[in-house]
């Protein structure tokens, strides 16, 4: 039997990398990454093996154009502080209200180290497994829960006296 | 940060862990306000058309082209591109198989036999009765997800035995679209390699072939696979 076409795994996986992308890249950029994703994830399919988790691999190579795309991201806007700061470019909260709270939020979780808020988003919004997800970030899955683990707990300690308030509020 | 991981149950629950259920507390709001709807349709749409054309520009830019004079079936050509066989042609003239492929494969043509001396010999072998199995990567881009379904599916069946064209769209999950099916053969690039001539009408008739000699082609071809008495 030979390998699967390429196009097949396109078809598969696409809308569900395209939304882990979009959890991790606002906006546009995410578009870019994907392209850029199966761009590099199209060069070195003949060298995969048949067995291959195609779905983990995926997930790893997007993990690491998420990252340059982050990082990249993250220098331009510490350039630009100083500036005033055009609102967030985040399409599905456009037509919403972005209140300060969630703002702050995003804020925390965009610090995050990048394997910490990768593992988040697999963990819960991409339904993965620890098997997969650490398959994604090259650790054991104990290492990937260990990074959900130390993600929470960054952000409640970051975000401890505004979310307070904010219950308060409401 | 070696400490030993004691989660709360709110972590529990996050991390997953059984017997606790995601208890309603303002951080898990926060996060699932911004992140589970996911794209917008419109966002989802862009990307896809984008992600389709760097694809596209990913294509091969040469496919190389043989032609073999003489076989138990008679002349044919094949072509192969960097990702494996994309054409296997009883086309007369090389003229019209360059046209053909061409147009299917908007890649530069060359005459290389060297390239294809595994592919041809392959053919001739299962021609000649030394071979039972072929172990070539197919290039299947040009076509549709629905034709590419149908063709990957009838690999699944080994020489010597054969489907139906209802039989074959059931087991693509889709009962019904028999002629669909059929249709989808009659685009194979490949005869031969993918082997639609081992599908068959229900009432046990050869039904159609688009190789050259037309039935008596796919005939012959199960004859030699023992299908056929």
């Amino acid at each position: 039997m030979p390998q699967q076409p390429f196009e097949t795994l396109v078809e598969m996986h696409r809308d569900e990398i395209f939304a882990y992308l979009w959890r991790l890249i606002p906006g546009d950029q995410a578009e870019d990454c994907l392209q850029e994703t199966f761009l590099r994830a199209f060069r070195a399919y003949k060298r995969t093996t048949l067995d291959s988790n195609y779905r983990a691999w995926l997930y790893k190579i997007a993990t690491n154009v998420a990252r340059t795309a982050h990082t990249r991201r993250q220098r331009e806007m510490t350039r630009e502080l100083h500036r005033p700061v055009a609102p967030e470019g985040r399409t599905l909260l456009d037509s919403i209200i972005f209140s300060e709270n969630l703002k702050v939020v995003l804020q925390a979780v965009e610090a995050l180290p990048h394997k910490q808020r990768a593992a988040l988003m697999m963990r819960k919004y991409q339904e993965m497994d620890y098997e997969d997800i650490g398959a994604a970030l090259e650790c054991s899955p104990g290492t990937a829960r260990a990074h959900v683990y130390q993600a929470l707990k960054k952000l409640r300690v970051r975000l401890a006296g505004d979310l307070e308030r904010s219950m308060e509020a409401e | 940060m070696n400490e030993k991981p004691n989660p709360s149950k709110h972590d529990a629950a996050w991390l997953g862990d059984e017997d606790h259920h995601l208890i309603p507390e303002p951080l898990t709001e926060a996060l699932d306000r911004l992140y589970t709807s996911g794209p917008s349709e419109t966002s989802i749409a862009a990307a896809q058309i984008k992600l389709d054309h760097a694809l596209k520009a990913e294509e091969p830019m040469v496919v190389y082209y043989d032609h073999v004079p003489a076989s138990p079936i008679g002349a044919f050509f094949v072509g192969l591109s960097d990702r494996g066989v994309v054409a296997l042609s009883f086309e007369e003239s090389e003229e019209r198989f360059l046209t053909w492929l061409q147009r299917r494969s908007k890649a530069a043509v060359v005459r290389e036999p060297n390239k294809l001396r595994e592919v041809v010999s392959q053919v001739l072998d299962y021609l000649e009765g030394r071979r039972n199995v072929f172990t070539l990567a197919y290039d299947l881009r040009s076509l549709t997800p629905f034709q590419r379904d149908v063709l990957t599916t009838v690999q699944e069946v080994p020489r010597g035995k054969y489907l139906t064209y209802g039989e074959l769209a059931r087991r693509i999950g889709k009962p019904g679209a028999a002629r669909a099916v059929g249709q989808a053969l009659g685009s194979n690039p490949i005869p031969i390699l993918i082997p639609c001539h081992r599908v068959l009408a229900a009432d046990g008739s050869l039904g159609g072939y688009s190789g050259r000699g037309g039935v008596r082609t796919k005939e012959a071809l199960l004859r030699l696979e023992g299908a056929l008495q």
